[in-house]
Protein backbone atom coordinates (compact mmCIF):
# COMPACT_ATOMS: atom_id res chain seq x y z
CA UNK A 1 0.00 0.00 0.00
CA UNK A 2 1.27 3.61 -0.77
CA UNK A 3 2.09 6.30 1.86
CA UNK A 4 -1.42 8.05 0.14
CA UNK A 5 -3.44 4.97 0.67
CA UNK A 6 -2.27 4.22 4.29
CA UNK A 7 -2.84 7.59 5.11
CA UNK A 8 -6.33 7.80 4.12
CA UNK A 9 -7.07 4.45 5.50
CA UNK A 10 -5.49 5.39 8.53
CA UNK A 11 -7.34 8.69 9.49
CA UNK A 12 -10.48 6.86 7.85
CA UNK A 13 -10.23 4.17 10.81
CA UNK A 14 -9.74 7.00 12.98
CA UNK A 15 -12.81 9.23 11.80
CA UNK A 16 -15.29 6.77 10.36
CA UNK A 17 -13.83 3.37 12.16
CA UNK A 18 -13.42 1.78 8.96
CA UNK A 19 -11.33 -1.28 9.83
CA UNK A 20 -9.57 -1.57 6.61
CA UNK A 21 -6.43 -0.08 7.52
CA UNK A 22 -5.96 -3.14 9.95
CA UNK A 23 -4.71 -5.31 7.41
CA UNK A 24 -1.40 -3.10 7.69
CA UNK A 25 -1.12 -2.97 10.99
CA UNK A 26 1.00 -5.73 13.16
CA UNK A 27 -0.09 -7.63 16.29
CA UNK A 28 2.36 -6.58 19.50
CA UNK A 29 3.52 -9.42 21.32
CA UNK A 30 1.30 -8.34 23.94
CA UNK A 31 -1.89 -7.28 22.40
CA UNK A 32 -3.72 -7.47 19.21
CA UNK A 33 -3.38 -4.62 16.41
CA UNK A 34 -7.25 -3.66 16.92
CA UNK A 35 -6.04 -2.59 20.44
CA UNK A 36 -3.28 -0.85 19.18
CA UNK A 37 -5.57 1.25 16.78
CA UNK A 38 -8.45 1.81 19.09
CA UNK A 39 -5.33 3.96 21.44
CA UNK A 40 -5.54 6.36 17.76
CA UNK A 41 -9.54 6.59 17.72
CA UNK A 42 -9.79 7.02 21.03
CA UNK A 43 -7.34 10.15 21.28
CA UNK A 44 -8.82 11.57 18.51
CA UNK A 45 -12.17 11.77 20.36
CA UNK A 46 -11.31 12.43 23.93
CA UNK A 47 -8.54 15.27 22.46
CA UNK A 48 -11.33 16.99 20.83
CA UNK A 49 -13.92 16.98 23.80
CA UNK A 50 -11.36 18.53 25.68
CA UNK A 51 -11.16 21.40 23.15
CA UNK A 52 -14.41 21.70 23.80
CA UNK A 53 -15.39 21.53 27.44
CA UNK A 54 -12.26 23.80 28.12
CA UNK A 55 -13.98 26.09 25.10
CA UNK A 56 -17.49 25.63 27.00
CA UNK A 57 -17.39 25.19 30.34
CA UNK A 58 -20.62 27.39 31.37
CA UNK A 59 -22.94 25.13 28.31
CA UNK A 60 -21.45 21.79 30.31
CA UNK A 61 -22.87 23.12 33.26
CA UNK A 62 -26.09 24.06 31.88
CA UNK A 63 -27.03 21.46 29.89
CA UNK A 64 -25.05 18.74 32.44
CA UNK A 65 -22.77 15.83 32.07
CA UNK A 66 -24.78 13.85 29.92
CA UNK A 67 -26.52 16.39 27.39
CA UNK A 68 -23.15 18.22 26.79
CA UNK A 69 -21.46 14.73 26.24
CA UNK A 70 -24.11 13.98 23.56
CA UNK A 71 -23.41 17.26 22.23
CA UNK A 72 -19.90 16.77 22.00
CA UNK A 73 -20.39 13.46 20.43
CA UNK A 74 -22.38 14.49 17.95
CA UNK A 75 -20.01 17.21 17.00
CA UNK A 76 -16.90 15.43 16.47
CA UNK A 77 -18.94 12.72 14.78
CA UNK A 78 -20.21 15.41 11.88
CA UNK A 79 -16.82 18.10 11.87
CA UNK A 80 -13.85 17.35 11.66
CA UNK A 81 -10.93 19.68 12.22
CA UNK A 82 -9.61 21.33 9.55
CA UNK A 83 -7.55 23.87 11.66
CA UNK A 84 -3.64 23.64 12.62
CA UNK A 85 -4.62 25.37 16.10
CA UNK A 86 -7.12 23.75 18.02
CA UNK A 87 -8.39 26.96 19.41
CA UNK A 88 -10.23 27.27 16.55
CA UNK A 89 -11.85 23.76 16.67
CA UNK A 90 -15.43 24.81 18.89
CA UNK A 91 -16.37 27.82 16.26
CA UNK A 92 -18.94 25.76 14.60
CA UNK A 93 -20.47 24.72 17.83
CA UNK A 94 -23.26 27.35 17.93
CA UNK A 95 -24.12 26.96 14.13
CA UNK A 96 -23.65 23.12 14.39
CA UNK A 97 -26.80 23.47 17.18
CA UNK A 98 -28.78 25.92 15.45
CA UNK A 99 -28.50 23.37 12.68
CA UNK A 100 -29.15 19.93 14.64
CA UNK A 101 -32.66 18.57 15.12
CA UNK A 102 -31.73 18.02 18.78
CA UNK A 103 -30.71 21.33 19.85
CA UNK A 104 -32.16 23.41 17.52
CA UNK A 105 -35.23 24.55 19.69
CA UNK A 106 -32.73 25.03 22.63
CA UNK A 107 -32.54 28.79 22.44
CA UNK A 108 -30.60 29.48 26.04
CA UNK A 109 -28.25 26.56 24.84
CA UNK A 110 -27.35 27.97 21.91
CA UNK A 111 -26.64 31.18 22.82
CA UNK A 112 -24.71 30.53 26.06
CA UNK A 113 -22.64 28.53 23.53
CA UNK A 114 -22.57 31.84 21.55
CA UNK A 115 -21.84 34.17 24.85
CA UNK A 116 -18.78 31.23 25.53
CA UNK A 117 -17.51 31.54 21.72
CA UNK A 118 -17.38 35.19 21.72
CA UNK A 119 -15.40 35.45 25.10
CA UNK A 120 -13.18 33.36 23.47
CA UNK A 121 -12.86 35.41 20.08
CA UNK A 122 -12.33 38.34 22.04
CA UNK A 123 -9.36 36.79 24.29
CA UNK A 124 -7.76 35.80 20.33
CA UNK A 125 -8.50 39.04 18.66
CA UNK A 126 -5.08 41.14 17.11
CA UNK A 127 -3.93 43.65 19.66
CA UNK A 128 -4.06 47.10 18.92
CA UNK A 129 -3.51 50.20 20.88
CA UNK A 130 -6.48 52.44 22.38
CA UNK A 131 -7.19 55.60 23.08
CA UNK A 132 -8.53 57.70 26.29
CA UNK A 133 -10.97 60.38 26.56
CA UNK A 134 -8.38 62.64 26.90
CA UNK A 135 -7.21 63.10 23.53
CA UNK A 136 -10.91 64.29 22.57
CA UNK A 137 -10.61 67.03 25.29
CA UNK A 138 -9.35 70.15 23.03
CA UNK A 139 -12.00 69.45 20.49
CA UNK A 140 -14.12 72.07 19.05
CA UNK A 141 -17.74 72.33 19.61
CA UNK A 142 -18.31 72.77 16.15
CA UNK A 143 -16.27 69.54 15.27
CA UNK A 144 -18.67 66.77 17.41
CA UNK A 145 -20.87 65.96 14.73
CA UNK A 146 -18.12 64.61 12.39
CA UNK A 147 -16.30 62.62 14.78
CA UNK A 148 -15.73 58.98 14.04
CA UNK A 149 -14.72 56.59 15.69
CA UNK A 150 -12.52 53.17 14.84
CA UNK A 151 -12.71 50.33 17.30
CA UNK A 152 -10.66 47.88 19.25
CA UNK A 153 -10.91 44.40 16.74
CA UNK A 154 -12.19 42.63 19.80
CA UNK A 155 -15.61 44.28 19.91
CA UNK A 156 -18.14 42.41 19.28
CA UNK A 157 -21.94 42.94 19.73
CA UNK A 158 -24.85 39.88 19.75
CA UNK A 159 -28.36 39.38 20.29
CA UNK A 160 -29.04 36.72 22.59
CA UNK A 161 -31.88 35.76 24.29
CA UNK A 162 -32.96 37.45 27.62
CA UNK A 163 -30.80 36.61 30.82
CA UNK A 164 -27.68 35.39 29.00
CA UNK A 165 -25.16 37.10 30.56
CA UNK A 166 -27.05 36.56 34.17
CA UNK A 167 -27.53 32.96 33.17
CA UNK A 168 -23.90 33.14 32.61
CA UNK A 169 -22.83 34.78 35.85
CA UNK A 170 -24.91 32.50 37.99
CA UNK A 171 -23.37 29.31 36.60
CA UNK A 172 -19.37 31.09 36.72
CA UNK A 173 -20.60 31.74 40.45
CA UNK A 174 -21.85 28.31 40.67
CA UNK A 175 -25.14 29.74 41.72
CA UNK A 176 -28.46 28.27 40.53
CA UNK A 177 -29.54 28.84 37.16
CA UNK A 178 -32.23 32.15 36.43
CA UNK A 179 -34.98 30.85 34.57
CA UNK A 180 -35.54 32.01 31.48
CA UNK A 181 -36.78 35.07 30.37
CA UNK A 182 -38.35 35.98 27.12
CA UNK A 183 -37.32 38.69 24.31
CA UNK A 184 -33.73 39.52 23.81
CA UNK A 185 -30.76 41.38 25.03
CA UNK A 186 -27.48 42.89 23.31
CA UNK A 187 -23.84 42.18 24.74
CA UNK A 188 -21.22 43.71 23.74
CA UNK A 189 -18.17 41.99 23.97
CA UNK A 190 -14.23 43.30 24.21
CA UNK A 191 -10.53 42.34 25.46
CA UNK A 192 -8.54 44.71 27.49
CA UNK A 193 -5.54 43.87 28.70
CA UNK A 194 -5.20 40.54 27.80
CA UNK A 195 -9.02 39.84 29.32
CA UNK A 196 -12.43 39.14 27.69
CA UNK A 197 -15.12 41.12 29.15
CA UNK A 198 -19.08 41.68 28.53
CA UNK A 199 -21.84 43.83 29.69
CA UNK A 200 -25.55 43.71 28.40
CA UNK A 201 -25.95 47.39 26.71
CA UNK A 202 -28.89 48.95 26.49
CA UNK A 203 -31.24 49.39 23.35
CA UNK A 204 -30.31 53.34 22.28
CA UNK A 205 -26.78 52.42 23.23
CA UNK A 206 -26.90 48.76 21.01
CA UNK A 207 -28.09 51.03 18.41
CA UNK A 208 -25.25 54.03 18.24
CA UNK A 209 -22.55 51.28 19.22
CA UNK A 210 -24.29 49.66 15.85
CA UNK A 211 -23.80 53.09 13.89
CA UNK A 212 -20.80 54.06 15.07
CA UNK A 213 -18.81 50.64 14.23
CA UNK A 214 -20.33 51.15 10.76
CA UNK A 215 -18.61 54.51 10.26
CA UNK A 216 -21.27 56.60 11.02
CA UNK A 217 -20.44 59.84 12.76
CA UNK A 218 -21.46 61.70 15.86
CA UNK A 219 -24.20 63.87 14.48
CA UNK A 220 -25.80 60.84 12.77
CA UNK A 221 -26.25 58.62 15.76
CA UNK A 222 -27.53 61.76 17.61
CA UNK A 223 -29.92 61.98 14.63
CA UNK A 224 -31.02 58.44 14.40
CA UNK A 225 -31.51 57.88 18.45
CA UNK A 226 -33.19 61.19 18.17
CA UNK A 227 -35.51 59.74 15.76
CA UNK A 228 -35.86 56.88 18.16
CA UNK A 229 -36.44 58.43 21.14
CA UNK A 230 -37.35 61.74 23.38
CA UNK A 231 -35.08 63.43 25.32
CA UNK A 232 -31.31 65.04 25.21
CA UNK A 233 -30.14 63.19 22.40
CA UNK A 234 -27.17 64.81 22.22
CA UNK A 235 -26.03 64.13 25.90
CA UNK A 236 -26.88 60.71 25.76
CA UNK A 237 -24.72 59.85 23.09
CA UNK A 238 -21.63 61.56 24.73
CA UNK A 239 -22.04 59.53 27.55
CA UNK A 240 -21.88 56.32 25.34
CA UNK A 241 -19.20 57.62 24.14
CA UNK A 242 -17.33 58.42 27.16
CA UNK A 243 -17.93 55.19 28.50
CA UNK A 244 -16.66 53.43 25.11
CA UNK A 245 -13.40 55.19 25.82
CA UNK A 246 -13.15 53.96 29.41
CA UNK A 247 -14.21 50.25 28.67
CA UNK A 248 -11.15 50.18 26.56
CA UNK A 249 -13.20 50.27 22.61
CA UNK A 250 -12.08 53.10 20.87
CA UNK A 251 -8.41 52.91 18.76
CA UNK A 252 -8.58 56.47 17.44
CA UNK A 253 -11.13 59.24 16.76
CA UNK A 254 -11.34 61.61 13.75
CA UNK A 255 -13.15 64.81 13.06
CA UNK A 256 -12.67 64.68 9.07
CA UNK A 257 -15.84 66.17 6.50
CA UNK B 1 27.95 22.19 10.25
CA UNK B 2 27.97 23.48 13.90
CA UNK B 3 25.95 22.59 16.28
CA UNK B 4 23.88 25.33 18.29
CA UNK B 5 25.51 25.71 21.39
CA UNK B 6 23.68 24.05 24.60
CA UNK B 7 20.95 26.10 26.14
CA UNK B 8 21.24 24.29 29.49
CA UNK B 9 17.79 22.88 31.35
CA UNK B 10 14.60 24.04 30.40
CA UNK B 11 10.61 23.75 31.00
CA UNK B 12 7.92 23.94 28.31
CA UNK B 13 6.07 27.07 28.43
CA UNK B 14 2.41 26.58 29.66
CA UNK B 15 -0.09 29.27 30.80
CA UNK B 16 -0.51 27.25 34.21
CA UNK B 17 2.93 28.38 35.06
CA UNK B 18 3.00 31.90 33.83
CA UNK B 19 2.17 33.44 37.17
CA UNK B 20 5.25 31.20 38.80
CA UNK B 21 7.26 32.44 36.00
CA UNK B 22 6.95 35.73 35.92
CA UNK B 23 6.67 36.70 39.69
CA UNK B 24 9.46 34.39 40.30
CA UNK B 25 12.04 34.50 37.78
CA UNK B 26 13.10 31.11 38.24
CA UNK B 27 16.36 29.38 37.19
CA UNK B 28 15.16 27.92 33.85
CA UNK B 29 17.79 28.61 31.25
CA UNK B 30 15.26 28.40 28.57
CA UNK B 31 11.64 27.87 27.70
CA UNK B 32 9.86 25.66 24.70
CA UNK B 33 6.95 27.54 23.40
CA UNK B 34 4.02 25.19 21.51
CA UNK B 35 4.24 27.06 18.27
CA UNK B 36 0.36 26.63 17.73
CA UNK B 37 -0.58 28.14 20.34
CA UNK B 38 0.99 31.64 20.29
CA UNK B 39 -0.44 31.14 16.02
CA UNK B 40 -3.41 33.85 16.87
CA UNK B 41 -4.07 37.69 16.11
CA UNK B 42 -3.50 39.22 19.36
CA UNK B 43 -4.27 38.52 22.95
CA UNK B 44 -2.79 37.10 26.47
CA UNK B 45 -0.81 34.76 24.75
CA UNK B 46 1.25 36.83 22.86
CA UNK B 47 1.80 39.06 25.31
CA UNK B 48 2.78 36.92 28.34
CA UNK B 49 5.45 35.73 25.59
CA UNK B 50 7.04 38.91 24.66
CA UNK B 51 7.36 39.08 28.64
CA UNK B 52 8.91 35.68 29.20
CA UNK B 53 11.00 35.93 25.91
CA UNK B 54 12.50 39.43 27.63
CA UNK B 55 14.44 37.15 30.04
CA UNK B 56 14.51 33.81 28.70
CA UNK B 57 16.03 32.49 25.52
CA UNK B 58 12.88 29.95 23.81
CA UNK B 59 12.81 27.39 21.31
CA UNK B 60 9.65 26.82 19.46
CA UNK B 61 7.86 23.07 19.28
CA UNK B 62 5.18 22.76 16.56
CA UNK B 63 2.85 19.82 16.51
CA UNK B 64 0.63 21.04 13.07
CA UNK B 65 3.89 20.92 10.34
CA UNK B 66 2.69 17.30 9.52
CA UNK B 67 6.27 16.90 8.18
CA UNK B 68 5.48 13.49 6.91
CA UNK B 69 1.57 13.75 5.68
CA UNK B 70 0.91 13.59 1.50
CA UNK B 71 -1.09 16.14 1.43
CA UNK B 72 0.83 19.17 -0.03
CA UNK B 73 2.71 21.12 2.64
CA UNK B 74 0.63 24.05 4.36
CA UNK B 75 2.40 26.98 3.38
CA UNK B 76 -0.25 29.22 4.99
CA UNK B 77 1.04 27.76 8.35
CA UNK B 78 4.62 27.68 7.98
CA UNK B 79 4.08 31.82 6.91
CA UNK B 80 2.68 31.84 10.21
CA UNK B 81 5.33 29.97 11.68
CA UNK B 82 8.02 31.88 9.94
CA UNK B 83 6.74 35.05 11.17
CA UNK B 84 5.88 34.37 14.20
CA UNK B 85 9.74 33.16 14.89
CA UNK B 86 10.49 36.30 12.86
CA UNK B 87 9.13 38.03 15.83
CA UNK B 88 10.49 35.82 18.93
CA UNK B 89 13.72 34.96 17.48
CA UNK B 90 13.79 30.87 18.86
CA UNK B 91 17.09 29.18 19.05
CA UNK B 92 15.24 27.09 17.25
CA UNK B 93 12.40 25.67 15.25
CA UNK B 94 11.13 21.75 15.80
CA UNK B 95 8.50 19.77 14.97
CA UNK B 96 7.32 15.93 14.98
CA UNK B 97 8.40 13.07 12.90
CA UNK B 98 4.27 12.33 11.84
CA UNK B 99 1.58 13.48 10.07
CA UNK B 100 -1.69 14.81 11.70
CA UNK B 101 -3.80 14.53 8.61
CA UNK B 102 -4.83 14.71 4.82
CA UNK B 103 -7.51 15.64 2.85
CA UNK B 104 -7.72 19.08 4.65
CA UNK B 105 -8.25 17.15 7.81
CA UNK B 106 -6.31 17.93 11.17
CA UNK B 107 -6.60 15.30 13.90
CA UNK B 108 -4.60 17.26 16.66
CA UNK B 109 -2.44 13.69 17.13
CA UNK B 110 1.02 13.04 16.01
CA UNK B 111 0.49 9.66 14.07
CA UNK B 112 2.76 6.89 12.83
CA UNK B 113 4.38 6.46 9.80
CA UNK B 114 5.54 2.96 8.20
CA UNK B 115 9.61 3.14 8.04
CA UNK B 116 9.46 2.65 4.53
CA UNK B 117 11.59 3.84 1.55
CA UNK B 118 9.08 5.61 -0.12
CA UNK B 119 8.42 7.25 3.81
CA UNK B 120 11.98 7.99 4.21
CA UNK B 121 12.10 9.86 0.43
CA UNK B 122 9.11 11.72 0.92
CA UNK B 123 9.73 13.17 4.19
CA UNK B 124 13.38 14.36 3.37
CA UNK B 125 12.16 15.99 0.16
CA UNK B 126 9.81 17.64 2.92
CA UNK B 127 12.12 18.50 5.15
CA UNK B 128 14.62 20.04 2.37
CA UNK B 129 11.43 22.23 1.12
CA UNK B 130 10.71 23.40 4.84
CA UNK B 131 13.95 24.18 5.65
CA UNK B 132 14.46 26.33 2.07
CA UNK B 133 11.39 28.50 2.99
CA UNK B 134 12.15 28.91 6.55
CA UNK B 135 15.73 29.82 5.83
CA UNK B 136 17.22 27.66 8.69
CA UNK B 137 17.48 24.09 9.59
CA UNK B 138 14.80 22.36 11.87
CA UNK B 139 14.48 20.03 14.50
CA UNK B 140 13.17 16.51 13.97
CA UNK B 141 11.42 14.72 17.22
CA UNK B 142 11.08 10.70 17.42
CA UNK B 143 6.85 10.26 18.36
CA UNK B 144 5.83 7.34 20.30
CA UNK B 145 3.82 5.13 18.46
CA UNK B 146 1.55 2.65 18.93
CA UNK B 147 1.25 0.42 15.82
CA UNK B 148 3.87 -0.76 13.45
CA UNK B 149 2.89 -1.51 9.64
CA UNK B 150 3.63 -4.52 7.22
CA UNK B 151 4.77 -1.79 5.14
CA UNK B 152 7.54 -1.11 7.27
CA UNK B 153 11.31 -1.91 5.33
CA UNK B 154 13.64 -0.95 8.32
CA UNK B 155 13.92 -0.03 11.95
CA UNK B 156 12.57 3.49 13.20
CA UNK B 157 16.09 4.33 14.19
CA UNK B 158 18.04 3.68 10.84
CA UNK B 159 14.62 5.71 9.40
CA UNK B 160 15.62 8.61 11.53
CA UNK B 161 19.53 8.56 10.68
CA UNK B 162 18.75 8.89 7.15
CA UNK B 163 16.32 10.99 7.36
CA UNK B 164 18.48 13.75 9.53
CA UNK B 165 21.96 12.82 7.26
CA UNK B 166 20.07 13.33 4.11
CA UNK B 167 17.69 16.24 4.90
CA UNK B 168 20.70 17.78 7.06
CA UNK B 169 18.30 18.35 9.57
CA UNK B 170 18.51 18.59 13.39
CA UNK B 171 17.14 15.76 16.15
CA UNK B 172 14.86 16.60 19.25
CA UNK B 173 15.04 12.91 20.74
CA UNK B 174 12.58 12.21 23.26
CA UNK B 175 13.72 10.10 25.60
CA UNK B 176 10.49 8.68 27.18
CA UNK B 177 9.42 8.51 23.21
CA UNK B 178 12.19 6.36 22.50
CA UNK B 179 11.39 3.92 26.22
CA UNK B 180 7.61 3.83 25.25
CA UNK B 181 7.91 3.11 21.65
CA UNK B 182 10.67 0.03 22.87
CA UNK B 183 8.27 -1.44 25.36
CA UNK B 184 5.17 -1.38 22.30
CA UNK B 185 7.17 -2.54 19.66
CA UNK B 186 9.78 -4.84 21.97
CA UNK B 187 12.98 -2.81 20.49
CA UNK B 188 16.34 -2.26 21.92
CA UNK B 189 16.04 1.07 23.04
CA UNK B 190 19.97 1.54 23.86
CA UNK B 191 20.73 0.07 20.01
CA UNK B 192 18.74 3.06 19.08
CA UNK B 193 20.51 5.70 21.27
CA UNK B 194 23.58 4.39 19.62
CA UNK B 195 22.47 4.49 16.07
CA UNK B 196 21.51 8.25 15.98
CA UNK B 197 23.88 10.81 14.68
CA UNK B 198 25.46 12.47 17.54
CA UNK B 199 26.26 15.32 15.75
CA UNK B 200 22.51 15.91 15.10
CA UNK B 201 20.96 15.97 18.05
CA UNK B 202 20.16 19.56 19.67
CA UNK B 203 17.88 18.84 22.20
CA UNK B 204 15.92 16.15 24.44
CA UNK B 205 12.79 15.83 25.98
CA UNK B 206 11.97 14.07 28.58
CA UNK B 207 8.61 13.54 29.97
CA UNK B 208 6.11 10.92 32.08
CA UNK B 209 3.53 8.55 30.14
CA UNK B 210 0.18 6.62 31.11
CA UNK B 211 0.36 2.33 31.72
CA UNK B 212 -2.37 1.06 29.58
CA UNK B 213 -1.13 -2.50 30.87
CA UNK B 214 -0.37 -4.09 27.30
CA UNK B 215 1.19 -0.95 25.81
CA UNK B 216 2.36 2.56 27.20
CA UNK B 217 0.87 5.81 26.45
CA UNK B 218 2.44 9.49 26.10
CA UNK B 219 0.35 11.62 28.07
CA UNK B 220 2.94 14.16 29.19
CA UNK B 221 0.48 13.77 32.69
CA UNK B 222 2.72 12.12 34.89
CA UNK B 223 6.58 12.19 36.52
CA UNK B 224 9.20 11.40 34.36
CA UNK B 225 9.74 7.51 35.52
CA UNK B 226 13.03 5.98 36.51
CA UNK B 227 13.53 3.75 32.71
CA UNK B 228 13.51 7.14 31.48
CA UNK B 229 16.41 8.90 33.88
CA UNK B 230 18.35 5.82 33.00
CA UNK B 231 17.76 5.86 29.25
CA UNK B 232 18.63 9.93 30.25
CA UNK B 233 21.74 9.32 31.69
CA UNK B 234 22.80 6.39 28.70
CA UNK B 235 22.02 9.52 25.98
CA UNK B 236 23.84 12.29 28.26
CA UNK B 237 26.96 9.63 27.98
CA UNK B 238 26.32 9.23 24.34
CA UNK B 239 25.39 12.47 22.93
CA UNK B 240 27.43 14.90 25.67
CA UNK B 241 25.84 18.21 26.70
CA UNK B 242 22.76 18.52 24.75
CA UNK B 243 19.33 21.19 25.91
CA UNK B 244 17.07 19.39 27.55
CA UNK B 245 14.01 19.70 29.14
CA UNK B 246 10.86 18.29 30.89
CA UNK B 247 7.50 18.55 29.15
CA UNK B 248 4.35 18.51 30.93
CA UNK B 249 0.77 18.96 29.50
CA UNK B 250 -1.87 17.99 31.78
CA UNK B 251 -2.42 16.66 35.43
CA UNK B 252 -0.01 19.86 36.44
CA UNK B 253 1.92 19.83 39.69
CA UNK B 254 3.44 22.87 41.65
CA UNK B 255 6.22 24.88 39.89
CA UNK B 256 8.27 23.63 42.41
CA UNK B 257 7.82 19.66 41.20
CA UNK B 258 9.09 20.29 37.65
CA UNK B 259 11.83 22.53 39.14
CA UNK B 260 12.77 19.15 41.05
CA UNK B 261 12.54 17.27 37.91
CA UNK B 262 14.95 19.89 36.57
CA UNK B 263 17.46 19.83 39.24
CA UNK B 264 17.64 15.49 38.17
CA UNK B 265 18.09 16.29 35.14
CA UNK B 266 20.77 19.03 35.57
CA UNK B 267 22.60 16.26 38.04
CA UNK B 268 22.70 13.08 35.83
CA UNK B 269 23.83 15.49 33.01
CA UNK B 270 26.56 16.67 35.67
CA UNK B 271 27.50 12.96 36.29
CA UNK B 272 27.54 11.70 33.14
CA UNK B 273 30.23 15.13 31.55
CA UNK B 274 32.33 13.46 34.56
CA UNK B 275 32.04 9.98 33.41
CA UNK B 276 32.49 11.03 29.98
CA UNK B 277 35.78 13.11 31.05
CA UNK B 278 37.27 10.25 33.18
CA UNK B 279 36.58 7.83 29.84
CA UNK B 280 38.51 10.60 27.78
CA UNK B 281 40.96 10.43 30.16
Amino acid sequence: MSLAELQTKFQAGIIENDQTILTSIKDSSRTDRATLFAVYYDAYRLRLAEFLSNDFPILRLHLGEDAFGRLVEDYIESVPPHQPNARWYGTRLPKFMCEGPQWRTNRKAIDLARFERALANAFDAPDAPISTLDTLRNTCVEDWPRLTFEFHPSVNLLDLAGETARIYDALSGEEEELAIQHGEEAILFWRRDGQSFYRPVPDDERLALMEATHGKNFGDICALLAFQSAGDVTQRAAGFISQWFSDGLILRWSAES
Amino acid sequence: MEKPLPLGFGLGLRPVYYKDILEKNPKVDWFEVISENFMVPGGRPLAMLERIRGTYPIVMHGVSMSIASTAPLDFEYLRALKSLASRFQPEWISDHLCWTGVHGVNLHDLLPIPYSQEALDHVVDRIMRVQDFLGRRIAIENVSTYVTFTESEMDEWTFVREMAERADCWLLLDINNVFVSSFNHGFDRQRYIDTLPADRVVQFHLAGHSEAGTHKIDTHDQAVCEEVWALYYDACRRFGSVSTMIERDANFPPFDVLMAELDRARAIAAATELANHEAAA
